[in-house]
């Protein structure tokens, strides 16, 4: 398992376990009594990018940006208001998420997990960690008594936390633990996809690094998928195979992570680029600081939403909204620019 | 893996139970909610002091007929009006005796007034005994008993811990009789607003959008309006002829019509943060039920807090219930309650002769500040998980 997963995804052609198509949610925006709608806050407008079994997706961009909602999205924790969610786990016909129902979303919901960002509020404190981890083996009816214990300690010990430990409550841990108790709860049911929720922000940094090998440990363990909200540059560049950039609930560019970080193709790109701190003094000369506000979702910009904060905009920019084109390198981009411009990476 | 295990320092704790657990050597990572909850509510000290005295309260009401040493309604107009009858532990001789007692009374006609005096008579000692036969009672309606926990001997001898009304009764015991009546008065109107504030809260909070706004719109004009002119007009429409059962459920209910609104916004702030709470979000996504969401995420979570409040909402049906009886609009005699004894203090002439008829009201502070003080360490200890 080991020697084979990643080298023989990246010489045959890799199967797509999820396709987005034109995802969208938008929330109204009401007023009064009557709860009129004065407006739509496109959250995630118009989102479309894929997953390759078995890689790491990188979801970025600031916070606001949309990320975690398509994530919420992706395991329909949210409802998407449009858009199709092909989810392919290989061993049975692919389905579209985005319409399912009742119990198809519970049979589904044993391949997608999800790992969320706090620590802290994703587990109940009132419960032990058996309980926890336990919960989706007993939501499914998977096992009960002795042999819930027996996946339970399996669980905990795949995840580096002793299995004596499963009559604890959380509050005995630190944060990083608690982190992999929630990893050892997404994991219960062996799901083939997971998203995870910027896991490793809320942590401290020396248990950052930790938290990261485990997931990567775990990846090639069991042939997961990961799709990873981040907006940390240096920990995406760590861990994803390609990157999904966002912008104002749009995707910007989607290239792979080596790709991405040596040449950005979208000046917003360019820009988190030079926000990535770096150990060299000299090197921080060259930073992008982007001025005024993140567009607002409920009242985008004209044109590209990220004109009125880029430096190479030019008229075109601002009356038209530029489509998401794919490039003869294959990568795609939402910039009218794309082919003029060369930007600058990092390295 | 299970190397990485021991790099990984286990004993590291959130401030809250740590600071608990250097008070006390347990091993909290096994420590149940509960227990976290004990731990906390045992360091407000002032809180366990008054959870004594609402236990002890709430013990007088349930077995007032054995506490109170005297029957509440036997009559002597030869004993109206007593002073408070002192204990002794020497005699006239100045010899001590361990066990306490009273001195018998003789009464003279004062000469000038021709009303009945009454003087100690050091002559004679009646002790004060442990389980002695008094009035006759039915404990509960059920069980005919005449023992009382404690009283003197002599049927005679008056023996008024809190002196006596204008009917001569001993106020003491009628007092006791009246805890059963006024403390639970309290706890049957919160149960009462406890039901109306959790559905149409539970509602509000879990429907959110349209359903929210109107409900809490309804709340706030129910607490805009005036409380003691809507329950004396309530209170006034009972009719005069209904049984005391009848007339006290049915000033529960009055209470309750207003008390819901507080546990109402309670039950529903509760449930709009669980909302946004993670682990409940995890749980939908682990596949696990709606029915077992409400039942062991969220329930277990607010339930300490809506026990919190209901301490706290009795208090202030005590204090209602004694307004309107005191006016003459709640219970009313034979019922015995505390507002129904303050009502006799009502008139001066009573105050400045007989003081201790305002007793009932000093009960009425006592278990109104034992039961905030339990409420506010309940508060604090419902979520140990919090600094």
């Amino acid at each position: 398992m080991t020697d084979t997963g990643p080298t023989a995804i990246k010489t045959t052609v890799p199967r797509r376990i999820l396709d987005v198509r034109g995802l969208s949610k938008h929330f109204p925006v009401t007023v009064g009594i009557l709860r009129r709608e004065v407006a739509k806050i496109r959250a995630v407008d118009d989102v479309t990018f894929h997953v390759h079994a078995g890689e790491t997706l990188g979801l970025v961009g600031e916070s606001g940006c949309g990320k975690t909602t398509t994530g919420r999205c992706l395991l329909r924790a949210l409802d998407p208001t449009a858009g199709e969610i092909i989810f392919d786990p290989g061993d049975v016909e692919p389905v579209d998420v985005a319409a399912l129902k009742g119990k198809a979303l519970k049979v589904l919901r044993q391949d997608m997990q999800m790992v969320f960002q706090d620590p802290f509020s994703s587990l109940n404190p009132r419960w032990t960690l058996l309980d926890l981890v336990g919960e989706p083996l007993v939501a499914y009816g998977v096992s009960r008594g002795k042999a819930l214990e027996t996946r339970v300690a399996e669980l905990l010990r795949s995840v580096g936390l002793r299995p004596e430990y499963m009559r604890r409550y959380p509050h005995a841990f630190s944060g990083g633990e608690r982190q992999r108790i929630g990893i050892a709860r997404a994991l219960a049911l062996n799901p083939k996809l997971v998203v995870a929720d910027e896991p490793v922000s809320a942590l401290d940094v020396s248990v950052r690094a930790q938290t990261l090998n485990l997931l990567a440990d775990l990846q090639e363990e069991l042939s997961l998928t990961y799709i990873f909200i981040s907006h940390d540059l240096s920990v995406v560049q760590h861990i994803c195979d390609r990157v999904v950039v966002m912008y104002s609930g749009r995707v910007v560019e989607v290239a792979d992570t080596d790709d991405l970080f040596s040449a950005p193709l979208h000046p917003y790109t360019e820009a988190l680029l030079s926000a990535v701190p770096k150990p060299n003094p000299d090197a921080a000369k060259n930073r992008i600081v982007l001025k005024g506000e993140i567009a607002d979702p409920a009242n985008a910009p004209s044109g590209c939403a990220f004109h009125p904060r880029c430096t190479y905009a030019k008229d075109i920019c601002r009356q038209q909204a530029p489509p998401l084109t794919t490039m003869e390198s294959g990568r795609e981009v939402r910039c009218h620019l794309a082919a003029e411009l060369t930007l600058a990476g990092v390295n | 893996m299970s190397d990485k295990t021991a790099a990984v320092p286990t004993d590291s704790v959130t401030p809250g139970p740590e600071r608990l657990a250097l008070q006390k050597r347990v091993d909290l990572s096994v420590a149940s909610p509960s227990y976290l909850m004990w731990l906390k509510f045992r360091r407000h000290r002032l809180a366990v002091a008054s959870a004594v005295v609402v236990i002890m309260l709430y013990v007088i009401a349930a077995f007032a007929e054995f506490i109170a040493p005297h029957d509440p309604e036997k009559q002597n107009a030869l004993n109206a009006y007593q002073s408070p009858t002192q204990i002794h532990f020497f005699d006239n001789s100045g010899q001590f005796h361990l066990r306490p007692f009273v001195f018998g009374t003789t009464s003279v006609r004062n000469p000038d007034t021709f009303e009945l005096e009454f003087a100690d008579d050091t002559t004679v000692r009646h002790p004060i005994r442990l389980l002695v036969r008094g009035d006759p009672y039915k404990m509960w309606g059920v069980f005919q008993s005449d023992i009382h926990l404690f009283g003197v001997a002599d049927p005679d001898a008056k023996f008024f811990l809190l002196g006596s009304d204008k009917q001569g009764r001993d106020l003491f015991s009628r007092i006791v009789y009246g805890t059963r009546i006024s403390m639970s008065i309290g706890l049957v109107g919160v149960l009462l607003s406890f039901v109306i504030g959790i559905i149409i809260g539970g509602i509000s909070g879990y429907f959110g959008g349209v359903v929210d706004i109107v409900l809490q719109r309804v709340i706030e004009f129910v607490r805009s309006m005036p409380t003691i002119p809507l329950w004396l007009g309530l209170a006034a429409a009972l009719p005069s002829d209904w049984s005391i059962m009848q007339i006290y459920f049915s000033i529960t209910i009055i209470l309750s019509l207003i008390g819901w609104t507080g546990l109402a916004q309670v039950v529903r702030g509760r449930a709009l943060a669980l909302r946004e709470e993670d682990f409940i979000m995890a749980a939908r996504l682990s596949g696990t039920s709606q029915t077992r969401i409400i039942l062991r995420h969220m329930v277990p979570s607010f339930m300490s807090h809506i026990i919190a409040a209901l301490t706290l909402a009795v208090p202030e049906m005590i204090i209602a219930e004694t307004a309107l009886s005191f006016l003459g609009l709640g219970l009313r005699f034979p019922a015995i309650s505390w507002g129904v004894l303050l009502q006799e203090a009502q008139n001066l002439r009573s105050v400045a002769l007989a003081p201790w008829l305002l007793a009932p009201g000093g009960m009425v502070v006592i278990s109104v500040l034992a039961l905030n003080f339990f409420g506010d360490g309940l508060r604090d200890a419902a979520d140990p998980y919090r600094n």
